[in-house]
């Protein structure tokens, strides 16, 4: 990507898009250098088998383990900057990644149901997981890690509370 | 929930049990799993007697089958079907009728020659059938179908004011002829051939390869003994080519010949009913409204032979591996039969519709761009072999550009209060639409290089999309006209209440 001032610059938390907590940084980023940590691990197997000499594989495998679990913390801090949740009478709205830039959004009346998760990490920092179900196929369940425990109840209490109005069958 | 709490007094009907005979099906159908095995062993000889052991599991399997039989019950208790199944591990299923959203009729040949029938009832979601009920007598299996339609309907639409008429009205028929295009049309003939040889396998591993040896073997002493041209070869080469697809042709006609003789599609007021089959006969029925997506589908020999497919989804789990659901309105028909058939049953939706916007200006280049890719790894590739000739590969780049040109010129979206619309393809067409209410979830996405040319894709979600379904989703539109979609349609989907 070109790192221009204007990409660099973190997205407008306007409009009622609001970032995840700092803490959720911590998250993000011990999530990927346990994630690439064990990529880093794994490589080391292929690098050993295919490496000539002894020596250019210790080097290889040294460089890898130091940086496949960097890149994870570049990537961590790349995603917790990206990504945004919005909640609006409309429903709920999802952004996500700076490379590759999505938005998703649920509609309040399409909402089935809702998960909570908070995993002993995130339980540690306070935080929580939201995953929002609905009856699509391909995007049935938009999961959002790393979301403030406050917040993410009241997400789903007020999420929750629309389902209630309009079950017809 | 609105439905109302059961009344046992009101509506209630003695409890029915399955067909006498309903252990023997079950015991067929997994007899069916060791017939190979079997046959194997009889005629062949060879093998040890392990194959013999699950036999004992057959036999378990029938006594559960009888057990079933005395513990399964079934009534019809007001605006729901009670199932009490079991003796020791006792389970009460309650279905309201509204909730069903498929019902399925299935006779066998074997089931025919009984007088029975298979059902199986579906809601939505879940791994399994709401209840599958093996076997019934086929008038009470005719009569459950007809009260499901008729209290279905009346529980789904309190306004009750379409009374369904018991002969219904007749959509689409397929004579003789058309049920032989669908064969034609249709690559079932390469199914029937992978299944015999998988079949042929299990008999003798050694059987297809033997086979390609002595056939090969055969015509290369032939052709070695006669010394031919390279013209000859060419032209033997093509004639077994040819012989090969008039072979599928004629399986696939076999087949569909089989599977869609007689087919009729009905409307008894607000339910879609589906009759096919020549041995196997097959009933599905399926509420109008449960439809969630539709699409229409134009190949190159549906266009040679004047002719469209229509497919429907509906909110069935597990239906992909199965040819038990309502998968096709109309397997074959004439496009302005297609469109009548889809002015009939969406009615607002104003098909063929009008205004279709076409792709970002640029959106030929974007789909050239994997084209551009292969033709430079080609030519890489030939390089390396063959040398200068190599660059010949390059000339992948004109024919891509031109498909990718051809295919930017046919793609198109076009949205209406009622429906979203998406087309795509350029031999083999097809149009994906659906009802706006019926939209799960939206997603806007941007790649780096979509960004690079200002573009933009909506992918809309709908439940019960099958995994041959093309996706509906509207790619590369300019990023402005994305967005205006995207917040549109969010804006739309989150009005209208949810009704599937």
């Amino acid at each position: 990507m070109s790192d221009t001032p204007a990409d660099n610059a973190p997205p407008t938390v306007g409009n009622g898009w609001q970032p995840l907590p700092p803490r959720a940084l911590n998250l993000f980023v011990l999530a990927n250098i346990l994630g690439f940590g064990m990529i880093a691990l794994v490589a080391m197997v292929p690098i050993g088998l295919l490496m000539p000499t002894r020596s250019l594989a210790l080097t290889a495998a040294l460089i890898e383990l130091v940086a496949l679990p960097l890149f994870g913390v570049w990537l961590a801090r790349k995603q917790y900057r990206y990504t945004r949740w919005k909640l609006d009478a409309d429903g709920f709205a999802l952004r996500r990644g700076n490379l590759l830039r999505s938005e998703t959004r649920v509609p309040a009346s399409r909402v089935q149901h809702l998960d909570l998760k908070h995993g002993p990490l995130e339980r540690r920092y306070k935080l929580a997981t939201l995953v929002v179900h609905t009856a699509g196929t391909r995007n049935s369940a938009v999961s959002v890690t790393g979301l403030d425990e406050a917040d993410a109840e009241t997400l789903r209490d007020r999420l929750a509370h629309q389902i209630d109005d309009d079950d017809d069958a | 929930m609105t439905t109302p709490e059961p009344m046992p007094a009101q509506g209630a009907s003695p409890e029915r049990r399955l067909h006498p005979l309903s252990w023997l099906f079950v015991l067929i159908k997994q007899l069916k799993q060791f017939i190979v095995p079997l046959i194997a062993l009889f005629f062949f000889g060879r093998g040890d007697r392990n194959e013999l052991w699950p036999l004992i599991g057959v036999g378990v399997l029938a006594l559960a089958s009888v057990w079933q039989y005395f513990t399964y019950r079934y009534r019809i208790d007001g605006d729901r079907l009670v199932v009490r199944s079991g003796l020791l591990h006792r389970s009460l299923r309650q279905i309201p009728f509204a909730r069903i959203h498929n019902v399925a009729l299935h006779q066998s040949l074997l089931h025919r020659i009984f007088g029975v029938a298979e059902v199986r009832l579906e809601s939505a979601g879940g791994e399994k059938p709401e209840a599958q009920m093996r076997v019934l007598k086929l008038s009470d299996a005719m009569a459950l179908e007809a009260l499901l339609r008729r209290r279905g309907a009346a529980a789904a639409d309190v306004a009750g004011a379409e009374a369904a008429d018991e002969q219904g009205e007749l959509l689409l028929q397929l004579p003789l002829a058309e049920v032989l295009r669908l064969g034609l049309i249709s690559n079932r003939g390469l199914i029937v051939v992978g299944g015999a040889v998988a079949a042929s396998s299990q008999f003798s591993p050694r059987l297809i390869p033997n086979l390609f040896e002595s056939a090969g073997k055969m015509l290369f002493g032939y052709a070695g003994s006669h010394h031919f041209g390279p013209a000859e070869y060419a032209l033997a080469g093509l004639s077994l080519v040819l012989g090969f697809i008039a072979l599928m042709r004629l399986f696939s006609m076999l087949l569909a010949l089989l599977q869609y003789f007689g087919f009729r599609l009905v409307r008894q007021g607000r339910r879609l009913t589906v009759e096919r089959g020549l041995l196997t006969k097959l009933r599905t029925s399926v509420p109008r409204r449960r439809i969630q997506a539709w699409t229409l589908r134009e190949g190159i020999v549906h266009r040679l032979l004047k002719r469209r497919t229509l497919q429907i989804d509906t909110a069935v789990a597990g239906k992909q591996d199965d040819t038990r659901g309502m998968g096709e309105l109309a397997p074959v028909a004439t496009p302005p039969a297609c469109d009548a058939l889809l002015q009939h049953l969406l009615p607002r939706a104003r098909w063929p519709l009008a205004d279709w916007s076409g792709l970002h200006r640029d959106a030929w280049l974007r789909l050239w761009l994997p084209g551009i890719a292969f033709a430079f790894a080609l030519s890489a590739i030939l390089f390396w072999r063959l040398g200068m000739w190599g660059a010949l590969g390059l000339l992948w780049l004109p024919w891509a550009a031109f498909v990718a040109r051809q295919h930017a010129r046919r793609a198109g979206y076009a949205v209406n209060d009622e429906v979203v619309a998406v087309r795509e393809g350029w031999w083999s067409r097809h149009w994906r639409f659906a009802e706006i209410d019926k939209l799960q979830a939206l997603r806007l996405t941007r790649s780096p290089l979509d960004r690079r040319f200002g573009m933009a894709t909506v992918h809309l979600d709908t439940a019960g999309a099958g995994a041959m379904a093309p996706p509906l989703r509207i790619r590369y539109l300019p990023d402005a006209e994305a967005n205006a979609l995207y917040e549109r349609l969010a804006r739309d989907v989150a009005r209208r209440p949810l009704r599937w």
